[in-house]
C-alpha cells in the first residue's frame, strides 16, 4: 500500500529536526503536524506529546525524522538521524529529507520490526502530499462526519480519510497555540497564527458578549413571561394570535433571539453557524426596517398613505359593486337562475355596504393607526411586512366573506348533486364499506330525490359562478399576501451568515478536496498539493437554511385544484387538521 | 456463440420429420432450438398462463434448448431481465390496453419483434394465449420473417354472442397459417379446431401441469372437529362466484360444522361479503383475499374438501393442485374438467346450486364416514399425472416436427389468407400481410440483419455457465436421454 | 362422459382423459372427435300471439310517453285548464287504486305488508312537496333556451323507454333511472308552463302515468290478461287520438311505428329463428339458470 504523508507547506523551509503528527493506520497514512527543531531532550518532547495527547484527545507521536540540508551536507546528521529512530521508535520511521534548493525531496518509510527479515528495512512506496495547516484547520468538511469524542485518539472510527485528516488537524488546535518564539524547553515549527495581539478588538468583544448575553438573555425572559401570562389564554386571542402573521413573526424573532443570546456555549461548528446566521439576518433585518421607518418617516409619507387608503377602499368597493350589478344580470351570456341571483347579488351588494361604512367610520384613526404601525418597522422589516399583510387581510375583509359564502354554498351543491346523482342512478354510498352500493328506493324518495336533483342541476351554475368570481378575486388577494410572507421568509431563512464567509472566505466550508501535482519523477515521491474545495452556493444555503415561520400551509397543486373544484375553503395559514402532504 | 450453442440457426433444416410421439414411453434426444415464447402475461402479473410459460421454458432450458420469454413492460419492469438458469425475459415498452393485453396495430410491434428474432437467432415462435394481442401480432410477424410458429391456446370461447364471433374470426385468420397448435385438453382442442376452422392433425393435445412437490399434504394443519370447504379462484363470474354465493347459505344452515376457506380477489366479492353479511356468517365463512401463489398451498392443507364452481375451464389447474395436497374435490362439469381428474378422486356436478349442494353432501357426508383415501394416498396417485418435464418433453416433439416443416412462400401465405378465411377477412388480411412484408424490408434496408448484433446467452455456450444444472451440458452433448418424470 | 371403465384389451381404446399416458400421438384424432356437438339447443320456438301479446308492453309505454306529451301541449297552449287535468287524474288514480286491490283481492298489499297509511302519507307526500316547490320549478329555467329543454326532455324520455324494465333479464335495465329519467323530463317540461298551478298539475300527472299506471298494468297483466289487452287497445287508441288532434302525419308515423311493433318485429322473429345455426358443446360458458338474489333478499 502507497504511504501516504501529508506535511504542512509551512514547515517546508523549517530547520531540521523531527516529526511530529499523528499516524493513521486505516489510511495508512502519516498527519505531520509540527517539526521539533534541535535541539531537544526527548523526555521533553515526550511530555509536550503527552500534554498535547491530554488537551486534544489526538495520539500524538513522533512519526519520523526531518532533515534540511541548506547550506553543507552534514553527513553526520544523517547518521545522527537514523539513530533517533530508536529512542522514539515508530512504526513505520519516516524519514523525509529536503535536498538543497526546493526541487529535490526524498523520503524513506522504513519498517523496522518487520519479522521475517529484521535486519533488512523495507521501504514503502511514499506519497508526499501538502497541506495548508491554516486552511485545513479552519474549514469545516461537508458533510460533516460525526466523528465519535468518547472514543480514544488512536482507535478512530471514522472511516472517511479526508475526515480523519481535517479531524486530527482541527483537533490539534493547542499544538499551535504554543508560540514559536516562546523560549520554551522544546522549539517548535507550525503554522502561527498572527497573535493575540492582532485581535485586540476581537478579544475585547468576547470578553464583553457574556455580560451583554447575560444581560439580554433576562430581558427575553421577561418578555416570553409575559407573552406566557394566562391572560393571552382568554378565549378569542389565541385563536386571533394564530391568524395574524404579525403575531407569529414576532414569536419567531423572539425564538431566534433567545436563541442568540442563550448562555450556553454553542455545542457544535453547525450550531455555531446557525446561532451567527441568525443574528445577521436579525441585524439585517433591523437595519432595513429602520430604513424603512426613516423614509416613512421623512416628508409626512404616512399622511399621503393614509389619505390614499381610503379613496382606494372606497374605489375597490365601487368596483365589487359593479361586479355584482354584472353578475345580476346575464354575465356572458350565461344561463343563470334570475331569482337566486338577485337573492345572492343583493346579499353581497348589502356586505359592500356594511363595509364601506365601516371604513368611513375609520377615516380619521386611519394616519394614527399608521403612524404606529411604521413605528414597528423598527422591529424590523419582516415585521413591518407582516403587518402590512396582516393589514391586507383586514382591509379585503369583504372579499374574504364573500368567498366564505360563495364556497359553502357551493360545497353544499356539489355535495346535495352528488349524492343525488347516485340516488337518481339508483345506487347510494355506503359509509361503512367506503363504496357505492345498489339501493331499491320508495317511490317517494325517488320522487323527491329527482325533483331536487332537477332543481340543484338548474342553480348550480348560479352559484358556480358566484363562486368562480369570488374564488378568483379572493386568490388574487392570497397571491399578494404570499408574496409578502414569501420575502419575509426569504429574510428569515437566507443563512446570509454562511454566504458571507462563503464568498469571502471560501475554504472555511470545504466541499472536499482536489489534489495537484508538484512534482512527478521516477525514482522521487509523489508530491502533491492539496487544495480546499469551496462549497457550492446551493449547497451552502440548503445546509443553513434557517427554519421557516412554518405557519403557511403547503398544497400541492393537484390538492389545491381539487378542493377549489369542490369548494372546500382555502386559507392562506396552516389548518389544525390540515395533513402536510 | 449463442446460436451455436442453441443450434438451431446454423445448420439448415434436416427435415427430420419425427412422428408426435405420445408422452412417456421414447424420447430420443433431438437437436436443440431456439425458442421464443410471446404472451402479453408473463410475471409479475401471475395467473394459469404466466406459470405455465415459466415453468416449460424452464424445462426446455433443462433439455438443452435455448428459451428467450418477450412480454411487455409491467409497470417499471421494462427492459431485459434474467430469472433463473438464465431464462431472459424481454419486457417490450408497448402500451398496456386492457387487461393486461397490449393495444395493437399490427405493425407497430414488428420493428422490436424482428430486432430480438433476429439478435437472438430465434427459430421457432411460440405464442400463447388467445387473449394476448401480441402472441398474435407475433405470429403474424414471424410468418412474415418466415419462422416456424407455434400456439398454446389456453382458454375456451363460446360461439353465441357477437364478441366470440368476431374474436372466433379473429383467431381463424392469426392461426391460419401457424404450423401447429398445443391445447390443454381435449375439449380445448375441439373448441379451438371449431374456432379457427382448423384441420384436426396439427393440433396436439398437452395437458398444463403442477409441481407436485409444491403441493404436498399435510393433514395436521386442518382441525377434524369441523368440515371445511376450500375455495380458491379469482372472484368472478365466469368462475361460478354467483354459485358459490348459492351453496354457502344453503350448506351453512344444514351442517352447522362447516366452515368455509375463500381465497381470491375479484369484483364479485362484493355478493359474498353480502351473503355472509345477511346469514351473519362472519365466524364461519373466511374471505382471505388476494393469494399468492405460494401461500396458496398453506390454504388449501387446512381443508378437507375443494370446491371448484368455474362456469368454463379448458384445464383447471386448481382442481389438480387441490388433489394434490390430498382434498377431495367437489367440481362443475364445465369444458375440460371432466377430463383431469379419475372419477374416484373427484365429485362433479351440473352448474347450479342444487346439484353442487348434492355433490358436497355426498362429500361431506364420505368425510364424516371416513369413506375417503387418505390426503397422502391421494397425493401419491395425482402426483404422477401432471409433471411439467412430461410437458415439455411432448412440447419438443411439436416443435421437432414443426421445424422439418416448410414455412409458406409469400405467394401461398396470401393464397391460403384468402382461401381460409373468407373473401372479406381474408383480403383484408392478405393487404395487411402485404404491407407487412413491406415493411419489413423497409427495415431490413434500414438495419440489415448482418449488423445486428448476436445476443449473448445467459447460460453461456452450451449452458456451460448453468450452476443448478451442472451436468445438463454434458447431457446435451453426450446425447443421453433424460428421465422421465418422476 | 369421460368416466368409461379402462378396459385392458390388447387394442387399446383412446379415452378422452388427460391424466393417463395412453399410445396415441399427442395429435391424435379420434372418431368420437367433436362428438358433444350440438346445434341449436336452446332454441327457442314462438309462437306468434304470444310475442305480439308481450309486446304490449312496450306499446304501453310507448303510448304512456305520447300521452303524456299530448297533455303537456295542450296545457302548454291553454286548451286545458290545469284544474280539470288535475280533477281527472284524482278521479282516475282513485279508480285505479281501488282497481289495483281489488283484482287479487288484497293478496298482494298483504304479501308486501304495505298499510292503508303508508300510501296516504306517500300521496301527501307527493302533492306536497311538488306544491310547495311548484313556484320554484316555474322559475328554474326561465333563463335557459326552449330548445335546449325540449332536447333534454326527448333526451331523458328515450332513456327512460330504454332503461325501462320490460321484463328482460338484461345488465341495461334499471327502473329506477328510467323513472328518475321521466320526471327529470317532467319538471324540464312542466317548468315551461305558464303558471306555478300548470307546473303542479305536470308534475303530478307525470307521476301518477309513469310511477302508479305501470305498476297497475303489470297486475292487470298478470291476472286478467283479457282485460290487459283491451285496456291496452284502449290506451293505444286514445294517444293516438290525442295526438291526431295535435298533428295528422304525427300520428300517422306513430301508428305505423305501433304496428311495426306488435305485429312485424314479432313476425320477423319468428322468421329468423329458422336461419340460427348456433353450435354447443361441452367448451360452452354454463348459464346459471336460478335465480340467486333470492339469497340476498
Amino acid at each position: 500500500m502507497v504511504l501516504k504523508a501529508f506535511f504542512p507547506t509551512c514547515c517546508a523551509s523549517a530547520d531540521s529536526g523531527l516529526l511530529v503528527g499523528r499516524w493513521v493506520p486505516e489510511q495508512s497514512s502519516a498527519v505531520v503536524l509540527a517539526v521539533v527543531h534541535f535541539p531537544f531532550i526527548p523526555i521533553q518532547v515526550k511530555e509536550l506529546l503527552a500534554q498535547v495527547q491530554q488537551a486534544s484527545r489526538v495520539g500524538m507521536a513522533v512519526l519520523g525524522t526531518w532533515c534540511h540540508r541548506q547550506q553543507e551536507p552534514e553527513e553526520s546528521l544523517g547518521h545522527f538521524l537514523e539513530g533517533l529512530g530508536t529512542i522514539f521508535s515508530h512504526e513505520p520511521w519516516l524519514q523525509l529529507c529536503r535536498e538543497r534548493g526546493s526541487k529535490f525531496w526524498s523520503c524513506k518509510a522504513i519498517h523496522r520490526q518487520v519479522s521475517a527479515a529484521p535486519d533488512v528495512p523495507s521501504e514503502d512506496q511514499v506519497m508526499l502530499i501538502f497541506y495548508d495547516q491554516r486552511k485545513v484547520l479552519l474549514s469545516q468538511l461537508h458533510p460533516p462526519t460525526v466523528v465519535s469524542d468518547h472514543q480514544d485518539g488512536d482507535t478512530m472510527a471514522s472511516t472517511g480519510g479526508l475526515a480523519v485528516v481535517f479531524d486530527t488537524v482541527a483537533r490539534s488546535e493547542v499544538l499551535f497555540c504554543s508560540d514559536q518564539y516562546d523560549e520554551g524547553p522544546v522549539r517548535l515549527s507550525h503554522w502561527q497564527s498572527e497573535g493575540v495581539e492582532a485581535s485586540v478588538l476581537v478579544e475585547l468583544a468576547k470578553r464583553a458578549s457574556g455580560p451583554v448575553c447575560l444581560l439580554l438573555a433576562c430581558l427575553l425572559s421577561l418578555i416570553s413571561a409575559a407573552s406566557g401570562c394566562r391572560l393571552w389564554k382568554l378565549w378569542p386571542l389565541p385563536f386571533i394570535r394564530s391568524k395574524l402573521s404579525t403575531c407569529e413573526q414576532l414569536r419567531h424573532r423572539l425564538d431566534h433571539l433567545t436563541l442568540v443570546f442563550s448562555t450556553q456555549k454553542a455545542q457544535s461548528p453547525a450550531q455555531l453557524m446557525r446561532k451567527a446566521n441568525m443574528l445577521v439576518s436579525v441585524l439585517l433585518d433591523v437595519a432595513l426596517g429602520l430604513m424603512l421607518l426613516s423614509w416613512l418617516h421623512s416628508s409626512n409619507r404616512i399622511g399621503q398613505l393614509a389619505d390614499a387608503l381610503v379613496p382606494v377602499a372606497d374605489h375597490v368597493a365601487e368596483e365589487l359593486q359593479h361586479l355584482l350589478q354584472w353578475l345580476m344580470g346575464a354575465p356572458a351570456g350565461l344561463k343563470m337562475n334570475r331569482a337566486l341571483d338577485q337573492v345572492l347579488g343583493r346579499f353581497f351588494l348589502y356586505h359592500i355596504h356594511l363595509w364601506i361604512s365601516y371604513i368611513h367610520l375609520m377615516s380619521p384613526f386611519i394616519e394614527r393607526i399608521l403612524w404606529h404601525v411604521g413605528l414597528s418597522a423598527c422591529l424590523g422589516l419582516t415585521v413591518a411586512l407582516s403587518i402590512l399583510s396582516d393589514i391586507i387581510a383586514l382591509l379585503t375583509f369583504h372579499i374574504y366573506c364573500f368567498y366564505v359564502y360563495g364556497a359553502r354554498l357551493y360545497c353544499l351543491k356539489i355535495y346535495g348533486l352528488s349524492s343525488l346523482w347516485r340516488l337518481f342512478r339508483g345506487k347510494k354510498w355506503n359509509v361503512l364499506r367506503q363504496r357505492v352500493d345498489s339501493c331499491s328506493y320508495n317511490l317517494d324518495q325517488l320522487f323527491i330525490g329527482t325533483l331536487l336533483f332537477t332543481i340543484l342541476v338548474f342553480l348550480l351554475p348560479t352559484t358556480a359562478l358566484y363562486y368562480l368570481v369570488f374564488t378568483l378575486l379572493r386568490l388574487l388577494v392570497v397571491t399578494v399576501q404570499g408574496l409578502i410572507h414569501l420575502l419575509v421568509d426569504l429574510v428569515n431563512t437566507l443563512p446570509l451568515y454562511s454566504l458571507g464567509l462563503r464568498l469571502c472566505r471560501p475554504y472555511r466550508l470545504a466541499a472536499g478536496v482536489k489534489f495537484r501535482v508538484l512534482e512527478h519523477e521516477v525514482g522521487r515521491p509523489l508530491r502533491l498539493l492539496m487544495q480546499i474545495n469551496p462549497l457550492p452556493y446551493s449547497r451552502v444555503v440548503h445546509t443553513y437554511r434557517l427554519p421557516s415561520c412554518g405557519c403557511h400551509p403547503k398544497h400541492s397543486w393537484g390538492s389545491l385544484c381539487r378542493k377549489l373544484f369542490f369548494g372546500e375553503l382555502i386559507y392562506p395559514w396552516r389548518q389544525g387538521g390540515d395533513k402536510q402532504d | 456463440m449463442a446460436c451455436s450453442g442453441g443450434g438451431g440457426h446454423g445448420q439448415p433444416s434436416s427435415a427430420i420429420l419425427s412422428p408426435v410421439t405420445p408422452g412417456s414411453l421414447s424420447t430420443s434426444r433431438t437437436r436443440a432450438h431456439s425458442i421464443c415464447m410471446v404472451s402479453d402475461f408473463f410475471y409479475p402479473n401471475m395467473g394459469g398462463v404466466e406459470s405455465h410459460i415459466y415453468q416449460l421454458s424452464q424445462c426446455l432450458i433443462e433439455r438443452g434448448h435455448k428459451v428467450i420469454i418477450v412480454t411487455h413492460a409491467y409497470g417499471n419492469r421494462k427492459g431485459i431481465r434474467y430469472l433463473t438458469n438464465g431464462l431472459k425475459v424481454y419486457y417490450l415498452p408497448l402500451k398496456v390496453m386492457y387487461n393486461q393485453s397490449t393495444a395493437t396495430t399490427l405493425f407497430h410491434s414488428l420493428p422490436l419483434l424482428r430486432y430480438i428474432f433476429v439478435r437472438e437467432r430465434v427459430t421457432i415462435i411460440h405464442s400463447h394465449s388467445s387473449f394476448s394481442a401480441m402472441a398474435h401480432d407475433a405470429l403474424f410477424h414471424a410468418k412474415t420473417m418466415g419462422l416456424q410458429t407455434v400456439f398454446t391456446d389456453h382458454s375456451l370461447f363460446g360461439f353465441a354472442d357477437v364478441s366470440s364471433v368476431l374474436t372466433n374470426k379473429l383467431l381463424t385468420v392469426s392461426l391460419c397459417d401457424t404450423n401447429h397448435i398445443i391445447c390443454v385438453s381435449y375439449t380445448s382442442k375441439e373448441n379451438t379446431v371449431l374456432r379457427a376452422a382448423l384441420n384436426p392433425e396439427i393440433v396436439s393435445v398437452i395437458p398444463n401441469a403442477v409441481d407436485p412437490t409444491d403441493f404436498t399434504p399435510d393433514p395436521f394443519r386442518r382441525h377434524d372437529s369441523v368440515i371445511t370447504i376450500v375455495v380458491v379462484s379469482r372472484l368472478v363470474y365466469r368462475k361460478g362466484t354467483d354459485l358459490l354465493s348459492g351453496i354457502i347459505p344453503e350448506l351453512c344452515q344444514k351442517y352447522p360444522d362447516l366452515n368455509f376457506i375463500i381465497g381470491g380477489e375479484g369484483p364479485k366479492r362484493i355478493i359474498l361479503e353480502e351473503v355472509r353479511e345477511r346469514y351473519q356468517l362472519h365466524d364461519r365463512v373466511r374471505l382471505l383475499g388476494a393469494l399468492e401463489h405460494k401461500d396458496v398451498r398453506n390454504v388449501l392443507v387446512q381443508g378437507h374438501i375443494f370446491l371448484n364452481t368455474s362456469l368454463t375451464e379448458a384445464f383447471c389447474m386448481a382442481i389438480v393442485e387441490a388433489a394434490s395436497c390430498g382434498l377431495q374435490v367437489v367440481s362443475t362439469r364445465v369444458g375440460g374438467i371432466p377430463e383431469v381428474l379419475p372419477e374416484d378422486l373427484i365429485i362433479l356436478c351440473e352448474p347450479s346450486v342444487k346439484s353442487l349442494c348434492k355433490g358436497l353432501e355426498k362429500a361431506i357426508l364420505q368425510q364424516k364416514s371416513g369413506a375417503l383415501p387418505a390426503p397422502e394416498n391421494i397425493h401419491n396417485i395425482v402426483k404422477t399425472f401432471y409433471t411439467w418435464r412430461n410437458v415439455a418433453e411432448r412440447t419438443e416433439k411439436v416443435y421437432e416436427r414443426v421445424s422439418g416443416e416448410a414455412v409458406l412462400p409469400m405467394d401461398k401465405r396470401l393464397d391460403r389468407l384468402i382461401s381460409h378465411c373468407g373473401p372479406v377477412t381474408g383480403y383484408i388480411f392478405a393487404f395487411l400481410a402485404v404491407l407487412d412484408y413491406l415493411l419489413l424490408v423497409f427495415l431490413r434496408w434500414m438495419t440489415p440483419d448482418s449488423i445486428i448484433d448476436v445476443a449473448m446467452d445467459a447460460t453461456g455456450p452450451s449452458g456451460a455457465w448453468t450452476h443448478q444444472n451442472p451436468d445438463t451440458t454434458q447431457r446435451v452433448e453426450n446425447d443421453e436421454v433424460l428421465d422421465t418424470p418422476r | 362422459m369421460c368416466a368409461q371403465s379402462i378396459t385392458s384389451t390388447k387394442e387399446a381404446k383412446w379415452q378422452k382423459v388427460l391424466y393417463e399416458r395412453q399410445p396415441f400421438p399427442d395429435n391424435y384424432v379420434d372418431r368420437r372427435f367433436l362428438e358433444e356437438l350440438r346445434k341449436n339447443i336452446y332454441a327457442r320456438k314462438y309462437q306468434y300471439w304470444a310475442v305480439v301479446f308481450e309486446s304490449s308492453v312496450v306499446i304501453q309505454q310507448l303510448c304512456s310517453v305520447c300521452v303524456f306529451v299530448v297533455i303537456w301541449w295542450y296545457m302548454d297552449e291553454g286548451l286545458l285548464a290545469p284544474h280539470w287535468l288535475f280533477g281527472t287524474g284524482l278521479a282516475s288514480s282513485l279508480m285505479g287504486y281501488v282497481l289495483f286491490d281489488l283484482i287479487d283481492g288484497g293478496e298482494g298489499r298483504k304479501k308486501s305488508g304495505r298499510t292503508r297509511w303508508a300510501d296516504l302519507k306517500s300521496a301527501l307526500v307527493f302533492v306536497a312537496f311538488t306544491y310547495g316547490f311548484s313556484p320554484v320549478l316555474k322559475t328554474l329555467t326561465e333563463s335557459v333556451s326552449t330548445d335546449t329543454i325540449y332536447a333534454m326532455s326527448v333526451f331523458m324520455l328515450l332513456g327512460h323507454l330504454i332503461f325501462f324494465d320490460y321484463g328482460a333479464n338484461a345488465a341495461i335495465v334499471s327502473s329506477t333511472l328510467s323513472l328518475n329519467m321521466a320526471i327529470f323530463a317532467s319538471v324540464c317540461l312542466a317548468s315551461r308552463l305558464p303558471r306555478s298551478v300548470h307546473a303542479f298539475v305536470m308534475v303530478t300527472f307525470a307521476i301518477q302515468i309513469f310511477a302508479l299506471w305501470p305498476m297497475l298494468q303489470k297486475k292487470l297483466k298478470a291476472c286478467t290478461p283479457r282485460s290487459y289487452v283491451g285496456v291496452t287497445m284502449l290506451f293505444a287508441f286514445s294517444a293516438l287520438g290525442g295526438l291526431l288532434s295535435i298533428s295528422a302525419v304525427g300520428a300517422i308515423l306513430f301508428a305505423l311505428l305501433l304496428v311495426s311493433i306488435s305485429c312485424l318485429c314479432p313476425f320477423y322473429l319468428i322468421r329468423l329463428q329458422l336461419f340460427k345455426e348456433n353450435i354447443h358443446g361441452p367448451w360452452d360458458e354454463a348459464e346459471i339458470k336460478e335465480d340467486l338474489s333470492r339469497f340476498l333478499s
